[in-house]
């Protein structure tokens, strides 16, 4: 999508990936929103029990993980905002233009997007390297993952 | 007696790795396709139009001027490399890929949590490789510039398919408590 030309009045190759990348990144605010929420609900007694260091690393990471994807949605949310771009949720709920365009506000959430992104990259090897670490010992941790029960 | 390579040595780790690049062909393919839609063949580009590469614009995306009319060039040479026959066959195959490769996620939750048989997965990575052999041949059959973009990537799937493929290909296969291979 960063290699597509630049738009102009007969290039419009950005148009449509960039209403789906914005499209993909609010839905998955709602869900980040709606599992915090979830896991506030229900995981009080679960946090309560964490005593191990690693154990204490792996809920940091997890946390991590749900902060920079909702940095991440929510700074280029912004940025758009500030470009001028029109925001049509799945092609079918216009959202407000809310805020003035503004170059310098695009640049800076731009930027924010761009670090945050970089961040979550860096969390989810995190993530995927402790998985593996589980699945070459063998420990049944990802099998309790999957179903905690 | 026998017994399941997968009981013998654990197949978790293969199913992580299995998860992994499932969603990393889904990303791959899902850009392919919307890659393909995106850039229809009758477009203002072939007509010969330039790049409107605005000062503001170039400082807004941090870019140079030159840099920005080789983004034009870019979707240039997928106009002039691409045969008639390759964007519709490229949706349909990486929409196929997208379909497998979230069954082979499937099946690489099965093999961490060792509720299905190991030929599911099997199966998956199979057809997983079959994909990118298609593909391969496809890339083969390009002019240089398009397959100087698609080949690399499709030996490294058929690489990444086949190291997957081959472990599970072992976990089917039943041992002895003695070790030895029924």
């Amino acid at each position: 999508m960063l290699a597509l030309p630049l738009p102009a009045e007969d290039i419009s190759y950005r148009i449509l990936p960039f209403q789906l990348h914005k499209n993909i990144g609010l839905t998955l605010l709602i869900i980040i929103v709606v599992m915090v929420a979830m896991r506030l609900i229900t995981n009080r007694e679960q946090a309560a029990q964490i005593k191990t260091k690693r154990e204490k690393l792996a809920l940091i990471d997890y946390w991590a993980i749900y902060v920079l994807i909702g940095t991440a949605c929510l700074t280029g949310y912004l940025s758009s905002s500030y470009s001028g771009w029109e925001t049509v949720f799945w092609w079918l709920v216009d959202f407000p233009a809310w805020a003035e365009e503004s170059d310098e506000l695009n640049i800076l959430f731009s930027d924010l997007h761009k670090w945050s992104c970089w961040a979550l990259l860096l969390v989810a090897a995190l993530h995927i390297s402790a998985a593996l670490y589980h699945g070459f010992r063998n420990d049944d941790q990802i099998k309790k993952m999957f179903d905690p029960k | 007696m026998t017994q399941n390579r997968e009981d013998y040595f654990g197949s978790a780790w293969l199913g992580v790795i299995a998860i992994l690049f499932a969603l990393l062909f889904i990303a791959s393919h899902s850009n392919e396709i919307l890659k393909q839609i995106v850039v229809a063949p009758v477009s203002a580009v072939e007509a010969g139009l330039h790049a409107d590469c605005r000062a503001d614009e170039l400082e807004e995306e941090d870019l140079s001027l030159q840099e920005c009319q080789l983004m034009l060039a870019n979707v240039q040479i997928i106009l002039a490399s691409s045969p008639s026959w390759f964007r519709p066959f490229q949706i349909v195959l990486s929409s196929l890929g997208c379909l497998l490769a979230i069954a082979s996620m499937n099946a690489g939750m099965s093999l961490v949590q060792k509720n299905k048989s190991s030929q599911f997965a099997l199966v998956s990575f199979v057809a997983l490789l079959l994909i990118d052999i298609v593909g391969f041949i496809a890339a083969i059959n390009l002019g240089p510039l398009l397959r100087a973009q698609y080949l690399w990537p499709q030996i490294i799937w058929i690489a990444i398919h086949l190291s997957l493929l081959i472990p599970v290909f072992a976990l089917t296969t039943k041992i002895g408590t003695d070790g030895v291979v029924k």
